[in-house]
């Protein structure tokens, strides 16, 4: 015959206390490997713009990001960030440098792509179109948020890279040619994937879509 | 020796990666920014802790006290705003590094001008008595990197008399003096002699901080004709 033991006090407390910690273990995990769970998405329709010519949809993990552009201080250079856009040329195209905190940028449409990433070139891809001039000469405020065309070291080599600052740079102005701003889902781009060691992100997020934005 | 190793590795291989603007812009370590809004654009950084650049770190430079960059700040500042923001735009120079000791090689210099960089660097430690009029010196150093051409050597060399010539490099001569010459005799300062583009920053120094009066001396007289013309050129409104 078996007797029946009754746990103690400080049985059924441990016991209490490892469901807990399984629970708060298994939520935790969950919680970590959806990056995107307390990010804000924005749904552009549902938002008034003042200038909707100029507004861009940034589609990537966490959501949409609203960008302005402004074609009145680089139109050149504004002229070919939405000639791309134009031809879904962003699809699929790798956040190929990222510095936590600090920048985000893509664009390299030859060794950037989902499909045929070239991690010795990335960085060094063109579009196709040529190099544009850079459009320096405006006074531009480069604060968090702001999206600018990258280049080379040199001047007048601006192509299809760009970059995005998540914090002030105000050493950007007269470097880097200005194209727009974003407005809303600054958030959103912080969670894209960084390297602790280095400015290149192996396996890297990728942007899902970037459209003009278009009225429903 | 071997976890020791490891350890190490993986401390370093842990390390984040710090994004700076400045290095990542001028490629110079260390820097801080001193000041950003100026009427002509430059923008001023300061050695925080010392520094070394080059492939083989051949060049270096400390930091100095508040008081000293606040000093010489003033004096700099004063002295390059006189050139327009279109002029800096074109001789391509933006960024004033002040710094300590400057020295390329272990010999001392009063700047290092990198055109391609858009970077000069100016030691606040050089002899005060011609502190001024070097930084103007070395501002030019900036105009001639970019405008080789304009600056013809063997135009320049062909102003000083038939025996003369001048060293092989700037360090390879021991006439190093820049005291300006009562009787200047083709040649404002000891340092004009050593290579034909110290010579002509040199003139433009001296023009710069009016040092120059008319005189006889009729090599000199083309050397600074010939810069006044060089300078019109690169911007028709500059003026001495």
């Amino acid at each position: 015959m078996i007797k029946k033991i009754n746990a103690t006090l400080s049985e059924k407390i441990t016991l209490i206390f490892l469901l807990a910690l399984a629970i708060f273990a298994l939520s935790f995990t969950v919680i970590i490997k959806n990056k995107c769970l307390f990010i804000k998405d924005f749904n552009p329709q549902k938002i008034n713009f003042d200038k909707p010519k100029n507004i861009v949809v940034l589609n990537v993990e966490c959501g949409n990001v609203i960008i302005e552009l402004y074609p009145e201080v680089s139109p050149k250079a504004v002229e070919r960030f939405t000639t791309l856009i134009k031809s879904n040329s962003y699809d699929d195209v790798a956040f190929h440098r990222v510095i936590k905190d600090k920048l985000i940028q893509a664009g390299d449409l030859e060794f950037g792509k989902k499909n045929k990433i070239n991690y010795g070139k990335i960085g060094t891809g063109k579009s196709g179109l040529g190099t544009i001039n850079s459009e320096i000469d405006a006074e531009f405020d480069y604060r968090k948020g702001s999206v600018g065309l990258a280049r080379t070291l040199k001047y007048n080599t601006e192509d299809s890279q760009f970059f995005i600052i998540l914090d002030d740079e105000p050493l950007f102005e007269g470097e880097y040619t200005p194209i727009g701003k974003v407005i809303y889902g600054i958030k959103i781009l912080k969670k894209i994937k960084y390297s602790r060691r280095s400015e290149f992100v192996l396996r890297p997020d990728f942007i899902n879509t970037i459209r003009m934005y278009r009225i429903n | 020796m071997k976890i020791f190793k490891l350890i190490l590795l993986s401390f370093i291989l842990i390390t984040p990666v710090k994004a700076n603007t400045i290095y990542n812009l001028i490629k110079i370590p260390n820097l801080e920014i001193y000041e950003l809004k100026t009427p002509n654009n430059l923008k001023y950084f300061y050695a925080e802790k010392p520094f070394q650049l080059g492939i083989q770190k051949n060049i270096s430079c400390t930091n100095s006290s508040k008081q000293t960059y606040d000093e010489k700040y003033k004096i700099i500042s004063n002295n390059l705003n006189r050139y327009s923001k279109q002029f800096l735009k074109k001789i391509n120079l933006k960024y004033i590094v002040m710094c300590e000791n400057l020295s390329i090689s272990g010999i001392n210099t009063a700047g290092i001008p990198d055109h391609l960089m858009k970077t000069l660097i100016i030691d606040l430690s050089f002899n005060e008595k011609y502190f001024e009029r070097v930084i103007h010196h070395e501002l030019f150093h900036v105009i001639n990197d970019g405008f080789k051409d304009l600056f013809n050597e063997d135009e320049w060399k062909s102003f000083n008399n038939k025996n003369f010539e001048y060293a092989d490099c700037s360090t390879c001569s021991k006439k190093l003096g820049l005291d300006t010459y009562q009787n200047t005799n083709g040649f404002f300062t000891e340092y004009s002699k050593t290579i034909p583009s110290e010579d002509m920053a040199e003139v433009f120094s001296h023009l710069i901080i009016n040092r120059y009066k008319i005189t006889n001396d009729n090599v000199l007289n083309k050397k600074v004709e010939f810069i006044k013309n060089k300078l019109k050129k690169i911007d028709v409104t500059f003026e001495f």
